[in-house]
């Protein structure tokens, strides 16, 4: 079972300046309801067209101008359905074709485009490819909003979703490893699943840092770290919560861009950096804990000194 | 307060019925200006005089009206269209071919060569279809194209095209002069493939006060019937191009109307606080 903050997809990008009316039914009236002025110009439904012709739409017709406002009281709208007649709702998108969500539809094409992405690269290409594959027109790709981020951006979040459900299923035994251990295997098992784009995986970094995509860039950053630290085992809530994802996050950083220049056969020589560096972070957060209990025993020492020479101080002066 | 008096100086009121009960004639208290609301019979032959008239000054027509602003405003919308190769694309009440210019200079463009080599041997050419109602329109972009459009007459309420034939369908400033909108929507909805998209752009509603009383005042610098003289010597039909703006419905009406069709993620975008606005909707 993934973790709330995994489980919170972070979305494709809000939409500047768009309202996105939620596909409802809308019903509307025909007519509005006459007003008592003579001079204002009022509606009124005409009969409806046949049945069939515009499906959905029987109860609407055509509004059109009329000469004289309906009597007092009464709705244009009344006069069309006749009172007590059940208005039919007008279909909604769903209903009337529409055979998915559109955000499932979205992934279904991402999906599909991943597996052109070896060949065409995070870019257009890819994702035409991919809309074909699933069926649809790739004009559906023009909705994304921001094209081959959205690949991108797809690609970290399903990562992310198979470490969490790896590690939680407990298939990569993290149990039997220490701290250090269990963060290299973490990072490295999440390496691995971009070793077959690596040829491209230049080009996502590239998308991933321009300014428009950086937020969302950063918060797939920070949400993997947090839960690679997550599924290591680490709860800590004080400052060492900050210093642990600032460390993990650019030894992650500094892998991945070793693992662009890595000919070694498996990648044997990014997981070799990847030991060293964690060993390194390690190992100076031992040295730091070391230099911090060497400063309280030097304090201590010091103020031993101080308070014995003060005590000397204050009995030479009583004789 | 004063009555306002109509161009013969006699007094009119803020509605009066013409004798055959088919044009209602209204004044306008902000512009000073009298409009004409007309029934269906009426729209269809008006617009057909309207665009006969005006098509060899449409687009310079355009450049006055906007002040050059409308290249913009088709640019955004192509951008929005996102075009690829191998498309079928209908551009209805396309007229003078510009947007299905643009598209086709957008496809060729340096960006999309990569595109082209990464398509499928054997696949369709790119096919954009321009289509409108006046043929007159049409004889101005024909003359224009050198790079086999395809030029359709034909009606945006009867579409001769199949069913999920194109991957992408526009309408630019053109159904605020189709007499049944939901109809044209419903055959966009038909004539679309799944996963294609409809996008429409259209002069609309600000909804700012302020920017709505300058807007009003430019209609009254740029779109003066006077102007429709002097560049197309033609003042009744250039009124009713300007004036069949407010009959239009608001940016949130005309997108239900789109849903209703059957279209999903429908959106918009106001351009210029509204003065234009660029209607989306995906067929699923």
């Amino acid at each position: 079972m993934m973790r709330s903050a995994v489980a919170r997809r972070i979305p494709f990008g809000g939409l500047l300046r768009r309202r996105i009316l939620p596909l409802l039914s809308f019903s509307t009236d025909a007519s509005p309801t006459a007003t008592s002025t003579p001079s204002s110009s009022s509606f009124q439904a005409p009969p409806q067209p046949a049945a069939g012709k515009y499906p959905g739409r029987e109860h609407l017709g055509t509004a059109t101008l009329s000469p004289e406002p309906p009597p007092q009281g009464a709705s244009g709208n009344e006069e069309a359905t006749g009172e007590g007649e059940e208005v039919r709702q007008k279909k909604t998108a769903r209903e009337r074709g529409g055979e998915g969500d559109y955000e499932e539809e979205q992934s279904r094409v991402l999906r599909a485009a991943l597996g052109h992405v070896v060949k065409l690269g995070w870019s257009d290409s890819a994702l035409i490819a991919g809309a074909r594959d699933v069926g649809l027109s790739p004009s559906i790709i023009g909705s994304f909003p921001r094209k081959e981020a959205s690949l991108v951006e797809f690609f970290m979040d399903d990562c992310l979703e198979k470490l969490v459900d790896k590690s939680e299923s407990g298939e990569l035994n993290l149990n039997t490893l220490i701290l250090s251990e269990r963060l290299s295997k973490l990072v490295r098992f999440r390496l691995e699943m971009q070793a077959p784009y690596i040829l491209k995986w230049a080009q996502a970094l590239s998308i991933q840092g321009q300014p428009q995509n950086v937020p969302t860039s950063f918060k797939q950053r920070a949400m993997l770290i947090d839960e690679i630290w997550h599924a290591a085992g680490d709860h800590a809530s004080d400052i060492d919560w900050y210093i642990k994802r600032a460390v993990l996050g650019g030894i992650y950083s500094a892998s991945e861009i070793f693992m662009l220049t890595d000919d070694s056969p498996g990648f044997h020589d990014t997981w070799l950096f990847l030991d060293h560096r964690i060993k390194d972070a390690f190992d100076v957060q031992k040295a730091v804990k070391e230099a911090a209990y060497l400063a309280e025993a030097v304090g201590a020492g010091m103020g031993n000194s101080v308070q014995a020479l003060l005590r000397r101080v204050s009995q030479g002066f009583k004789m | 307060m004063r009555t306002p008096t109509d161009s013969h100086g006699q007094h009119c009121s803020d509605d009066n019925i013409s004798s055959n009960l088919s044009i209602v004639t209204r004044y306008d208290w902000v512009t000073r200006r009298r409009f004409k609301e007309v029934n269906e019979e009426e729209k269809a032959k008006l617009v057909g005089n309207v665009f006969t008239k005006v098509a060899p000054s449409y687009d310079l027509m355009n450049d006055m009206m906007s002040g050059g602003l409308h290249r913009l405003w088709k640019d955004r919308l192509v951008s929005k269209l996102h075009p690829f190769p191998g498309m079928n694309h209908l551009d209805v009440a396309g007229g003078t071919g510009d947007i299905a210019f643009r598209i086709l200079d957008n496809i060729n463009s340096v960006s999309h060569r990569a595109l082209k080599n990464g398509q499928a041997e054997g696949e369709d050419d790119t096919k954009i279809y321009v289509l409108d109602i006046n043929p007159n329109m049409l004889a101005v972009g024909r003359m224009l194209d050198s790079r086999c459009l395809q030029w359709v007459e034909g009606d945006a309420e009867a579409l001769t095209f199949e069913e999920s034939s194109m991957d992408g369908y526009t309408i630019a400033f053109g159904i605020r002069n189709v007499t049944h909108i939901e109809r044209a929507l419903d055959e966009a909805y038909r004539v679309l493939k799944r996963g294609g998209r409809f996008l429409c752009m259209e002069l609309s509603h600000v909804d700012t006060p302020l920017l709505n009383k300058c807007n009003l005042r430019l209609l009254l610098v740029f779109s003066h019937p006077s102007n429709g003289e002097v560049v197309a010597g033609d003042r009744d039909s250039y009124q009713y191009l300007v004036e069949s703006i407010r009959q239009f419905p608001k940016q949130e009406k005309f997108a239900r109307m789109i849903a209703e069709a059957g279209f999903q993620k429908v959106e918009y975008e106001n351009l210029v606080g509204g003065v234009v606005a660029i209607h989306t909707g995906l067929k699923l």
